[in-house]
């Protein structure tokens, strides 16, 4: 069964490199066109005195036909021997990036399309990263209108070269780099006489080779609550099991409330007895304790709950039009936890073509761009880390009710409160403070541990500062190890009720040589 | 997890994500195979409840064969139906004759506009798919309609990981849509699964069968044989035709569906 499920697929990349014909000839190829549709498309071309364009298949509003761009994602449908497939094209147009991401947030697989004639261009960039963003791996690069450049061999392993070197520095390896002419029908369902130097898969073979993205069973349970149903005088959790499973007997734990009970059902319609709910299931659960849990509780399991995040630092893109703005308030939707949220650090702001860092601690995002940021949350959200768990790992920023961004979050701060250890990450991040590298630790009274990040030595070595408010004792006992295993440098001082450390390049020795001699006797 | 199972699953998260966000919420039955299993995925959503009403917008111009089965399901499966009829065009004889644009944009679109008027309702189910049509297509699955009803195709929030647009100003509602990501298939097959009992306007009679369902003067039935669920899924597997081919409104002109949705017709 798990063959034929289908699979979806967005097709990206920047304005005029040819998705909407290659969509176009993706459906002819494989016979999924309706021949009405056929008929209906080639009705409207004639009418308006243009050749047969593909592209009128998926640009469907008139504005769209009229000026040949596609402004919305759309999703249409085609099959082949192997398994269904559901393809969403995205705009290529700057403006229409949330259409984009919309369309690519859906998907299990993208193509990005790279025109063999005029190369790598700004959306190629852009919608690449945000794919990386997104958390989208199977990627597979076509590069285009081959046709226009003669099927010249050398012109597309220049394009290769550019694009997998593009790739690379987001992160992305792409799993095969195709050859093609979409209006020609070039390497998409058979390979082409014409680019006989070509010898790895079509199109349709690269797509096939994917899998549909799996629900996540492997991971530990995430169980959002999305609602609480008290019906025939029964409380009934519903929601969609996120990741891992749960079954009647479980032993469960709830974040950010810190509640903890058994499981005692596991209920769909006309089945109050499910032996279990693994990731993907809308269910209904009761729990053997009478507990007040709201929608936003997420259960996990005793030896594994979310984290009760207080600050979340996140890498964002940002598609409003009003900027994004240092201390202000804005609300933040994870998975079903929603909490007001203040924007408190901006640590930098990228280019989303370019990945050129525009500006270290701006106080404001600008549309389209994305940036490296830390909200404060008003009230604890159930959070993981986006390298735990994507699901919990996730969320978006309303404005004015609106939803204008996203981000995937790097990093958590707890409440201080409980027994979790606070781990402190000291990464290349740190050291762009305007007033001197600084991490304040004053307020943290509960147990700490660090993670050192090879940048954050890579800066030091290179002669940076960085100061460091301290609290306890143990807190510089912790940073004096640390400072002694990787050979920096430490200067310790009071500093009010507390204590200040500074850490540099450890200072080259100098023996004394003539003045510091000692006395000559 | 297999494909319908996927598709139930989601489509079930839509229906739950829209009941905790709308207190006045109802869904638009057509008494067509789409809401229909929308109705069938809400009673799986809340356990055997519809915990919403249901309203039937009545063109007056219905195959009696709708209304017999709208009726008898009503009482079956205990639903609250909301009859809504735009009855001071109806009085003023407002027929297709006087052209499909009006007739559809009155009789529909402004007999829905009456009832989310009289009864408050910010949140509307609708049973639309994206394989139907160019400009469902590019639907979001919580659509946002201005206070004239209008949807701003060219201007939609953004949707991603399941989060929904779930705000609104004071005169607008948002239409929800939890079978935007099935084919005619997926419907299909999830109706044979489940032994959903459809209309029986769609299984084939005298060599003619409905494939969706209208108004008498605008629907017209397609030539088939298939008179039984299995037959139509065989039907649909080889067929070239489009669902909607029967419906004259969508081939008046380029772009009326487009227009006609703009103005707010599902």
């Amino acid at each position: 069964m798990n063959v034929a499920d289908t699979l979806r697929i967005v097709i990206v990349g920047h304005v005029d490199h040819g998705k909407s014909t290659l969509i176009g000839r993706l459906f002819y190829d494989t016979g999924s066109l309706p021949e009405e549709r056929y008929r209906e498309i080639e009705r409207t071309c004639r009418e308006q005195g243009r050749e047969f364009e593909f592209a009128y298949l998926m640009d469907a509003l008139e504005e769209e036909r009229e000026h040949n761009i596609t402004i919305d994602t759309a999703q249409t449908f085609f099959r082949t021997a192997k398994r269904p497939y559901i393809i969403i094209d995205a705009p290529g147009h700057k403006e229409f990036l949330k259409n984009m991401i919309t369309g690519a947030a859906a998907a299990d697989a993208a193509i990005l399309l790279v025109d063999g004639a005029e190369g790598v261009r700004e959306q190629t960039r852009r919608h690449a990263y945000i794919l990386s963003l997104l958390g989208l791996p199977q990627v597979v690069v076509a590069v285009n209108k081959l046709d226009l450049v003669g099927y010249r061999r050398i012109r597309f392993l220049e394009i290769e070269e550019e694009i997998r070197r593009f790739l690379g520095s987001v992160g992305i390896v792409p799993s095969y780099v195709v050859p093609i002419s979409a209006r020609e029908g070039d390497n998409i369902a058979a390979n082409s006489s014409r680019m006989p130097w070509y010898g790895g898969p079509t199109l349709l073979e690269a797509l096939d080779s994917f899998s549909p993205a799996r629900e996540a069973t492997g991971l530990p349970l995430r169980f959002p609550v999305q609602d609480v149903y008290v019906w025939d005088r029964k409380r009934v959790y519903a929601g969609r099991v996120e990741s891992g499973s749960v079954r009647p007997g479980a032993r469960v734990a709830f974040s950010p409330s810190g509640k903890s009970s058994v499981v005692r059902t596991v209920e769909k319609w006309n089945r109050p007895d499910c032996p279990q709910a693994a990731a993907g299931e809308c269910v209904g659960i009761t729990l053997e304790d009478e507990l007040f849990l709201e929608r936003g509780e997420v259960m996990g399991t005793r030896e594994n709950v979310p984290a009760s995040a207080r600050e979340v630092s996140a890498s964002l893109f940002w598609l409003g039009i009003a900027p994004l703005r240092l201390n202000q308030r804005y609300v933040m939707k994870l998975a079903t936890g929603e909490a007001e949220v203040t924007l408190s650090t901006i640590t930098e702001r990228i280019n989303s073509s370019t990945l050129e860092v525009i500006e270290r601690h701006p106080d404001r995002v600008e549309n389209l761009d994305v940036a490296n940021v830390t909200f404060t949350l008003h009230r604890p959200l159930a959070a993981d880390t986006f390298e735990e768990n994507p699901r919990l790992g996730r969320f978006v920023v309303a404005e004015d009710g609106f939803v204008a961004g996203g981000g995937i979050v790097r990093e958590v701060r707890s409440d201080p409160v409980g027994a979790r250890t606070r781990v402190i990450r000291l990464d290349a991040r740190l050291m762009t403070e305007p007033d001197g590298n600084l991490i304040d630790l004053s307020r943290e009274a509960g147990p700490i541990e660090f993670d050192l990040s090879p940048g954050f030595l890579d800066r030091l070595e290179a002669g940076e500062k960085v100061v460091i408010r301290l609290r306890t004792a143990d807190q510089f006992e912790k940073l004096a190890r640390l400072a002694f295993g990787h050979h920096m440098g430490l200067e310790f001082g009071r500093d009010g009720e507390g204590g200040k450390v500074v850490l540099c390049r450890e200072r080259p020795v100098r023996l004394p040589v003539a003045e510091e001699t000692g006395p000559v006797i | 997890m297999d494909h319908l199972n996927a598709l139930e699953n989601q489509s079930i998260y839509i229906i739950r994500e829209a009941f905790r966000k709308f207190r006045d919420l109802a869904m638009l039955w057509s008494i067509g195979k789409d809401s229909t299993t929308i109705l069938w995925l809400a009673r799986k959503a809340f356990f055997g409840r519809v915990p919403f009403p249901l309203v039937h917008i009545d063109t007056n111009y219905k195959h009696p064969g709708m209304i017999v089965y709208r009726d008898r399901m009503a009482r079956e499966w205990g639903v609250d139906l909301i009859v809504g009829r735009n009855e001071e065009a109806l009085c003023a004889g407002m027929e297709p004759a006087k052209g499909r644009f009006l007739c559809c944009n009155s009789l529909k679109t402004q007999g829905l506009q009456q009832v989310l008027e009289k009864h408050g309702f910010k949140g509307v189910f609708l049973g639309i798919r994206r394989d139907e049509e160019g400009s469902r297509a590019k639907e979001r699955v919580f659509s946002p309609r201005d206070r004239n009803f209008e949807w701003k195709y060219k201007d939609q929030p953004p949707e991603l990981w399941d989060q929904f647009h779930t705000s609104f100003g004071p005169e607008t509602h948002v239409r929800i849509h939890p079978l935007l990501s099935w084919t005619e298939l997926d419907v299909w097959e999830y109706i044979r699964r489940e032994k959903i009992s459809i209309c029986d306007l769609y299984f084939a009679r005298d060599g003619k069968r409905y494939r969706s369902l209208g108004c008498v003067p605008c629907n017209f039935p397609i030539a088939s044989g298939a008179a039984t669920v299995d037959e139509i899924i065989e039907e649909l597997k080889v067929t070239k035709t489009p669902e909607r081919a029967g419906r004259a409104q969508d081939h008046e002109a380029a772009y009326m569906m487009q227009k006609l949705r703009s103005l707010g017709y599902m």
